[in-house]
């Protein structure tokens, strides 16, 4: 059984179609992320689940039970906000026992589950103080504490590393990770961070303009995106993407290079296509080229350093194109290298219609 | 040391404006004094040419008489209204603040409506309502001016719970809701809690309107339900005015408002700016 | 937000059904039952309630009194307000550094705003008497000689007078304000401007007062509509005298309706009033976007 089932789910802000048509289902226990660009509903669906949007058209069902026209409270859901929302006048404890005291839980009962809450976030010491005296990281746990509480059927979490420096956010999506395996709950995460989807995620579901363009497994989306836009969103530096024809088992670039497909990629010929190449696949050449593989000379135009690669940009197929070297093999600007693209990677894009062919 | 011109230095304008602001503190402060002092000096000192500008020695018995004829109920009376009709107020408005702030109820047009009830003349109010309360018997009865002070309160605390409630981060009232509070838990547990300062300034500044006001308190009060505002004038007279009376009435009227401002005036830039100024 | 689970759909008009209960009391009712009344003629002396027309109205319209009356609020609005706004913009400027007791003076200087207004003008009183008040006491100092001026009954003194009171009261009011908004001016944008070699002047009209603006406009709103409705201070200075002279439209009012008991036509002149102000206030307050 699903916990969380969403069917045709539609959300109107007066002339603004926010959410086109969802239909998600997920099953119990799994984390899904939702992720997209700003502006593309991920927000707005996580809300409507959680019962702080009404719906424009569709149905939430959660638990198996509709709870479309129910209450947030009445929907046995746990969710972390961005902005941490704790209660400024209360401690961290009352903070965390917030919503069972709402339930009207016993005291003993309480206490025993704040306790172990905060044992389970490392936050024990925290107790008694307020959240004007923790860090950022601090109180995004109480926040997480506040939700892992109350024992719910279905976690959301609303971008909740947004607001963390870069360190911090690699630590805490450790520790989400780890919460999820540790408490096995069904989570709906949203973040509009690539990174934090493909780590955290069982499913991503890539949102754009209030649809779901893409639903998988992280690896799934990333090595066979269905649009040019789910392999453009996934993976960092990005995909470059080349115009070119495909002639008899080649793509010629605009600027007359010819890429050769690895046997055993059909295309038509005269179509015309995107190439699209990712950064990680195109190395500086060593020996001969794999099968598959296809070496060319380049110019190096800018480099730049991340410590563990570098990225690498030259010119190809009429525009610019991003590459990794390993960090040692330097390069300078103008400096003529061989480069080595592995063809069993790439994409071909249909420019008409930006689907995966 | 440079030779910075005298009349430039930094300490010089210091002093300069120092002296300026004691000097208007002086002057917007002596009526007050003068007032006070009246209240505590003697016939014999009042009544003196040239005037005595400070009393021999602080005597009540002003203050005795006002008590003995009885006159100073009138300030329980003013007591008694004005915390009521603020007590009332601001729970009437400021839930109505948090429905128009948090669900736009009415939209602007009734916003507009309400912010505008603020500014209505006291007198053209008040001959309607007196007619009314005339019919209804209201008219000298404390619960008459109660629901009235109520009523002429309401626009002021709507406008200014209205900027206290939209800077509660609307996170906290979600997260309540999802944790288990129904929409009343949320007002009590998360608005009033959060809002709590811009309460007191604006429960502060309600109760003074209230304590303050004359017209109202003159049309529609007689014997019964005296204000102390309207005590004051009675010393009035043509020919002479009771002076000791008129000063000590209005010393007995002023002391609380000092004290309740006074206490609480970390609180009130927003308040005295009506809430122009986020302060 | 705006979201409502069905449940909780009625909660924001139960909120907000006492309040508008009440406004509607003084709003509403006020406003109908003075348009009803007015087109009647009832007075002290007999309750017909027959259907007048507009004669009330018309009445209005020759009443040179009533006219007299809106000329006297109208030369006391234009009179005080600038001078409570340049008085209070140059105290707040005084106050806008830091120097020594400085919450204590500004604390000192909003007393007069917190006293009732009838008290104002009865402490004024007494300072303004005659004989042994202490202002003629000081001008006589300066004049050398005693000077016992009637401030509430030489009609050459009350306006003088009224507006004085006035002036001290809420002087203060308008220079809390205004220390407030100068107060929140980003200083980076003075500093920049006199970098820029803009001198004081300069940099106040196109610095400072295109960013107090918005909160000054409301102050002036506020306390020329409070301007308008003056009665307690006139009161308690000159009861409108000498005769009718400082007779404003709230005095006018109030002596129509309370002491010659004109009913009919002291509610043709509270509905024109209330009319007239709402539209203005509304337009005013829409202009201003105070109300989103």
């Amino acid at each position: 059984m699903s916990d969380l089932k969403i069917t045709g789910l539609h959300k109107h802000y007066g002339a603004f179609h926010a959410v086109r048509g969802i239909d998600l289902e997920v099953p119990s226990g799994e984390f899904t992320v939702l992720v997209g660009p700003s502006g593309c509903g991920k927000s707005t669906l996580l809300r409507a689940i959680a019962g702080l949007e009404e719906v424009s058209a569709g149905t939430v069902e959660i638990g198996g039970r509709d709870v479309t026209w129910a209450r947030p409270r009445d929907r046995d859901i746990a969710m972390v906000f961005q902005n941490y929302a704790l209660y400024p006048y209360l401690n961290v404890y009352e903070n965390i026992a917030f919503g069972l005291r709402a339930r009207r839980v016993a005291s003993t009962e309480i206490d025993k589950r704040v306790k172990r809450a905060a044992d389970m976030l490392g936050i024990v010491q925290l107790l008694e103080r307020f959240p004007r005296e923790l860090s950022g990281g601090q109180r995004q746990r109480v926040a997480i504490g506040r939700a892992i509480v109350r024992d719910a059927l279905l976690f959301l979490f609303d971008e909740p590393l947004s607001n963390l420096d870069a360190q911090l956010r690699d630590d805490m999506r450790a520790e989400i990770k780890r919460l999820h395996q540790e408490l096995g709950r069904t989570m709906v995460y949203v973040t509009h961070d690539q990174i934090e989807a493909m780590t955290l995620a069982d499913r991503i579901a890539l949102l754009r303009d209030g649809k779901i363009e893409q639903l998988g497994a992280p690896l799934d989306l990333f090595e066979r995106p269905a649009t040019r836009f789910v392999a453009g969103f996934l993976g960092s530096p990005k995909m470059n993407f080349l115009p070119g024809i495909i002639e008899t088992g080649e793509v010629a670039l605009c600027d007359g290079t010819k890429l050769t497909l690895p046997p055993g990629r059909k295309a038509p010929n005269g179509q015309a296509v995107v190439l699209g190449l990712r950064p990680q696949h195109i190395a500086k050449a060593g020996a001969g080229a794999a099968p598959g593989h296809v070496q060319l000379p380049a110019i190096i135009e800018l480099g730049q350093q991340t410590g563990s690669r570098v990225q690498v940009s030259m010119p190809l197929g009429g525009s610019s194109i991003t590459a990794e070297f390993a960090a040692h093999e330097v390069t300078a600007p103008g400096e003529q290298v061989r480069i080595d693209i592995d063809m069993t990677r790439a994409v071909l894009i249909d420019p008409q219609t930006d689907k995966v062919i | 040391m440079t030779s910075v011109p005298f009349h430039r230095r930094k300490e010089t304008k210091l002093v300069f404006r120092y002296l300026t602001a004691v000097l208007l503190v002086v002057i917007f402060v002596f009526p007050i004094y003068w007032l006070f002092a009246i209240s505590f000096k003697t016939p014999g000192e009042i009544f003196a040419v040239p005037p005595v500008w400070y009393p021999k020695s602080i005597q009540f018995n002003n203050y005795v008489v006002l008590f003995k004829d009885g006159d100073a109920k009138t300030v329980g009376n003013s007591l008694v209204l004005a915390s009521a009709s603020t007590f009332f107020a601001m729970i009437f408005g400021t839930i109505a603040a948090y429905s128009l702030t948090r669900f736009k109820t009415g939209g602007e047009n009734l916003a507009v409506w309400i912010m505008s009830q603020r500014m209505m003349p006291p007198v053209a109010i008040a001959f309607p309502v007196f007619l009314l309360y005339v019919w209804l018997g209201w008219v000298d009865t404390y619960i008459g001016l109660i629901i009235l002070y109520t009523a002429f309160s309401l626009p002021y605390v709507i406008w200014m719970m209205r900027g206290y409630i939209e800077d509660i981060p609307l996170e906290l009232e979600e997260s309540a809701l999802i944790d288990g509070c129904s929409r009343w838990e949320v007002l009590w547990k998360v608005v009033f809690p959060m809002a709590r300062s811009g309460l007191f300034a604006t429960a502060v500044f309600t109760f003074v309107f209230s304590w303050n006001d004359f017209l109202f308190a003159l049309v529609l009060t007689r014997t019964e339900v005296t204000t102390y505002t309207v005590q004051v004038t009675h010393y009035f007279g043509g020919q002479s005015n009771f002076w000791s009376k008129i000063a000590a009435m209005s010393v007995l009227g002023t002391i609380p408002v000092f004290i309740t401002v006074a206490t609480l005036q970390r609180y009130l830039v927003r308040g005295i700016s009506m809430g122009a100024v986020k302060g | 937000m705006a979201a409502i689970a069905h449940p909780d759909r009625n909660f924001k008009y139960w909120l907000i059904s006492p309040a508008i209960f009440l406004l509607l009391l003084i709003g509403l009712f006020p406003l109908i039952f003075s348009l009803v009344v007015s087109f009647m003629r009832v007075t002290m002396l007999e309750t017909d309630t027959s259907f007048a027309g507009l004669a009330n109205f018309v009445q209005l319209f020759h009443d040179a009194r009533l006219w007299q009356s809106l000329a006297h609020t109208v030369l006391i609005i234009i009179v005080a307000l600038p001078i409570e706004l340049l008085l209070g913009l140059a105290m707040a400027y005084l106050f806008l550094n830091h120097m020594p007791g400085r919450p204590i003076l500004i604390s000192l200087l909003m007393l007069p705003t917190i006293i009732s207004p009838i008290v104002a003008g009865a402490t004024w009183r007494l300072l303004f008497d005659n004989r042994y008040g202490p202002i003629n006491q000081i001008i006589g100092w300066f004049a050398g000689h005693p000077v016992p001026a009637l401030w509430t009954v030489n009609p050459g003194l009350v306006y003088p007078a009224i507006i004085f009171c006035e002036i001290w009261q809420w002087t203060p009011f308008m220079f809390l304000i205004l220390l407030a908004a100068l107060s929140n001016v980003d200083r980076s944008l003075t500093e920049a401007a006199e970098i820029d070699g803009a001198r004081l002047w300069r940099s106040f009209r196109y610095v400072v007062l295109p960013a107090i603006f918005p909160v000054m406009s409301i102050a002036i709103l506020i306390r020329g509509l409070d301007l308008f409705r003056i009665f307690d201070i006139i009161w308690a200075l000159t009861s409108g005298g000498p005769g009718t002279m400082t007779e404003t439209v709230s005095v006018y009012a109030y002596v129509q309706g309370f002491r010659q008991f004109e009913s009919s036509y002291t509610a043709a002149i509270a509905f024109l009033v209330i009319a007239l102000l709402t539209v203005v206030v509304t337009w005013a307050i829409r202009r201003m976007g105070l109300a989103k």
